[in-house]
C-alpha cells in the first residue's frame, strides 16, 4: 500500500504551508481520513494531540539482539529521563496490572507502548504477552511498539493480530557504511556480527520490516538518532526512502552524549546537534515527508502527558494496593475522551477560522521570530515560568505561527539543581531559551523577568488561558508594529 | 566445562532464551549458569551463544576464568579512554 504524498506543494519553509498557522495542523488536515482517524489521540503521533492525551509505556523488554553507540545497557537512574532507561523491570502481568491502574486513574490515558528497555521484539514472548492480554482486557487502549528492526519481519504477522495499529522503527541509516559508526555489532542466526557486515544485515531487515508492515495496513513511524558527523547528512535520504515505502512520520531526534552515561559517544566525545542544527535537518526533511517536532525522548516507562513522568505514583508497590473496576473506568475514559474530542474539534475549528483572518490581513514582511511558550496542555499558555521543566519553541513568522520543538529547562537530569557545575537552575532555564525573543507563560516571577530582559528575552505574562497559536502571532504583531522586527537579528541564529 | 555469569551482569535477559542447554536461569543478583547442563554449546554451535549476546563486556567467562568479550571487544571503546573517562567523573 502507497500513502499518499503528504507536504507536496512547496513551501515557504519547513513545510509549514504559506497560508495558515502550524504545520501540523496542515498535515493532520492532508491525511487520508482513515489515518487521521488512528492518530488523533495519540499523543506520539500527532502534535495537536500531545496537548490533550498522555501514554505510559510499560518495562517487559530487557534482552536486546543489537548494540547502539548511544545506547548502555548498565544504566538505571530514577533521574534520568531518555530511552532505555527504567527503574523496575516488569512481568507481563504486572505490566498489566500497571497498564488498568493508570489507565483508570489517568483517563486521558490513550496509548501503552511497549519500548524496552531493550528491543521489544527480542523478547517476544514477554511483548506478545502483554500485548495479548491488554488487547482482550483494555480494549480501549491503543497498543503501539518501538524496536530496533533487526527481528522485525518474524514478527509482523503477530504484530497484526493484537490490535497495534502503529509501530516504530528506529531507522538511522540506510547505508550500511554509516551503519557501521552506529552500531558496533547484531545478533544474527546464532552468531555476532560485528561491523558493515552486521550493519547491512540490520538495515535489510529493518526496511523489509517497514514494507511488510505497510502491506499489512500497519502506520509506521520512524525514529532516527542525529548524530553530527556520522549521520546527519544522511538522514535527508533515509527521510526519503523510508517516506518512499510509506512510513507517515519522521522522527528526527537529537544524539544524547554524557561521558557519565558511559556510552561509545558519551565516553568518545560525541557531540549532539545543537537545536539549529537539528531544526535545519528536520526542515530539510520536511520537503519530502511529515516531521515529527514534539517528541521528548521519554523513558521505556515513562508515564503521563508527553514531558512529564508520573510514574512515581505507579511504582508497583503502589499498584498493588489499587482495586481497579476496568468496566467502570472504561465507561468514565469513554466520557473523558469525548469531551476531549469535542473540545480539540472545536479549537481545530476556531484555528482554522483564526487562520483564515490572518490570511486576509494585509501580509507583514518583518523577519521570523522565536518564542517560548509555558504550557502544561489544553493547547493555552497556563503555566508558571518557574514551575515550566520545558517550554514549547514556536516560530512566529508573516506566514503564520509553526511548532518547532520543546526545550528542556531542567536538562536531562532532575536530581539536585546544584549538581553539576554551580548553574543555577534559572541560568540553566535562561540558557535553553538562547535564540528565543519572547517566552510566554501564565506568570512570571521578579527575578526571572529581570534575567530575562537581560538575556534579551521578552517576559510576556499578558496571554493567560490563551490559545498557543493566536497568543503567539499576538505578540508578534506587537513586536512588529513597535518595530522592533525591522532590523536582522544576527543572534538569533546563534545558539551553540 | 562450563561458562560462568558474573557480578557485572546487569540481568538483561538476552542470554537465557538462547542457551541450547537451558543451562541459564534467573537469579538474586544476577543470573546464574549451572554449571553440570552447561555444554559450553558443544555440539550445537561453533560459538558461546551466551556470550554471543551478552552486552557486557568481562560478564562471562570462560572454563579458565578469561573474560570471553575482554574490555573494549563489544563497545569499541577503548579500555584507557573508559578509565579517563570515569576518572574524570568521580574527580567531581
Amino acid at each position: 500500500m502507497q500513502l499518499p504524498v503528504l507536504n507536496d506543494t512547496p513551501a515557504a519553509k519547513g513545510g509549514c504551508a504559506a497560508s495558515s498557522c502550524g504545520t501540523t495542523e496542515n498535515q493532520m488536515d492532508t491525511l487520508p481520513d482513515s489515518i487521521r482517524e488512528k492518530v488523533q489521540n495519540h499523543p506520539c503521533y500527532s502534535e495537536d494531540a500531545h496537548h490533550y492525551f498522555a501514554r505510559m509505556h510499560v518495562a517487559v523488554a530487557p534482552a536486546c539482539n543489537i548494540q547502539c553507540h548511544y545506547c548502555n545497557r548498565k544504566y538505571d537512574c530514577a533521574n534520568e529521563s531518555r530511552p532505555g532507561v527504567v527503574s523496575e523491570l516488569l512481568t507481563p502481568d504486572q505490566a498489566v496490572k500497571k497498564t488498568m491502574a493508570v489507565a483508570a486513574n489517568i483517563p486521558q490515558m490513550t496509548v501503552l507502548g511497549i519500548a524496552g528497555p531493550g528491543d521489544p521484539l527480542a523478547n517476544p514472548e514477554r511483548t506478545f504477552e502483554t500485548f495479548r492480554r491488554l488487547s482482550e482486557e483494555a480494549p480501549d487502549i491503543k497498543l503501539c511498539v518501538s524496536t530496533n528492526g533487526l527481528a522485525l519481519p518474524d514478527a509482523v504477522e503477530e504484530l497484526s493480530k493484537h490490535n497495534i495499529d502503529h509501530v516504530t522503527i528506529t531507522i538511522n541509516c540506510v547505508d550500511p557504511e554509516v551503519g557501521a559508526k552506529i552500531y558496533p555489532w547484531i545478533f544474527w542466526k546464532n552468531r555476532r556480527i560485528k561491523g558493515i557486515k552486521g550493519a547491512k544485515i540490520l538495515i535489510e531487515q529493518q526496511q523489509k520490516g517497514l514494507e511488510m508492515l505497510i502491506a499489512k495496513g500497519i502506520l509506521v513511524k520512524v525514529n532516527s538518532v542525529m548524530i553530527p558527523g556520522v549521520n546527519d547528512q544522511h538522514l535527508a535520504e533515509v527521510s526519503k526512502v523510508v517516506k518512499s515505502k510509506g512510513a507517515f512520520l519522521h522522527n528526527v531526534m537529537p544524539l544524547i552524549a554524557e561521558a557519565e552515561h558511559g556510552t561509545f559517544y558519551g565516553v568518545m566525545g560525541q557531540r549532539g546537534p545543537t537545536p539549529d542544527e537539528l531544526q535545519d535537518l528536520q526542515d530539510s526533511c520536511s520537503g519530502d515527508m511529515n516531521m515529527m517536532r514534539h517528541c521528548r525522548q521519554c523513558r521505556a516507562d515513562a508515564v503521563g502527558m508527553l514531558g512529564e513522568d508520573r510514574g512515581d505514583e505507579f511504582t508497583l508497590d503502589k499498584i498493588e494496593d489499587m482495586e481497579i473496576d476496568y468496566q467502570a473506568a472504561m465507561e468514565k475514559r469513554k466520557v473523558i475522551h469525548q469531551a476531549i474530542q469535542a473540545e480539540m474539534d472545536s479549537k481545530r475549528l476556531e484555528k482554522a477560522e483564526k487562520a483564515q483572518q490572518h490570511k486576509q490581513e494585509p501580509k507583514l514582511t518583518t523577519r521570523s521570530v522565536l518564542m517560548a511558550v509555558a504550557t502544561s496542555g489544553q493547547g493555552v499558555i497556563n503555566m508558571h515560568f518557574g514551575h515550566a521543566k520545558e517550554f514549547l519553541i514556536y516560530e512566529a513568522s508573516p506566514d503564520g505561527v509553526r511548532f518547532i520543538s520543546h526545550r528542556k529547562a531542567d536538562q536531562y537530569c532532575g536530581g539536585d539543581s546544584t549538581c553539576g557545575d554551580g548553574e543555577s537552575t534559572l541560568q540553566v532555564t535562561i540558557r535553553a531559551l538562547a535564540g528565543c525573543e519572547a517566552v510566554l507563560c501564565s506568570k512570571v516571577g521578579y527575578e526571572p523577568w529581570e534575567m530575562l530582559e537581560a538575556a534579551g528575552i521578552a517576559p510576556n505574562g499578558e496571554h493567560a488561558m490563551e490559545p498557543i497559536e493566536e497568543a503567539v502571532m499576538a505578540v508578534y504583531k506587537e513586536m512588529a508594529e513597535a518595530g522592533k522586527l525591522d532590523a536582522v537579528k544576527d543572534s538569533v541564529r546563534a545558539y551553540a | 566445562m562450563a561458562v560462568k555469569i558474573i557480578e557485572s551482569c546487569v540481568n538483561c535477559f538476552a542470554c537465557e532464551p538462547v542457551c541450547p542447554s537451558k543451562a541459564i536461569f534467573e537469579a538474586k543478583p544476577h543470573f546464574l549458569v549451572d554449571a553440570k547442563k552447561c555444554t559450553e554449546c558443544e555440539g550445537d554451535f561453533p560459538v558461546f551463544q551466551c556470550a554471543s549476546i551478552c552486552p557486557i563486556e568481562g560478564a562471562i567467562l570462560n572454563s579458565l576464568g578469561e573474560a570471553i568479550n575482554p574490555p573494549g571487544s563489544l563497545t569499541g571503546i577503548p579500555p584507557e579512554k573508559m578509565a579517563e573517562a570515569m576518572a574524570e567523573l568521580q574527580s567531581h
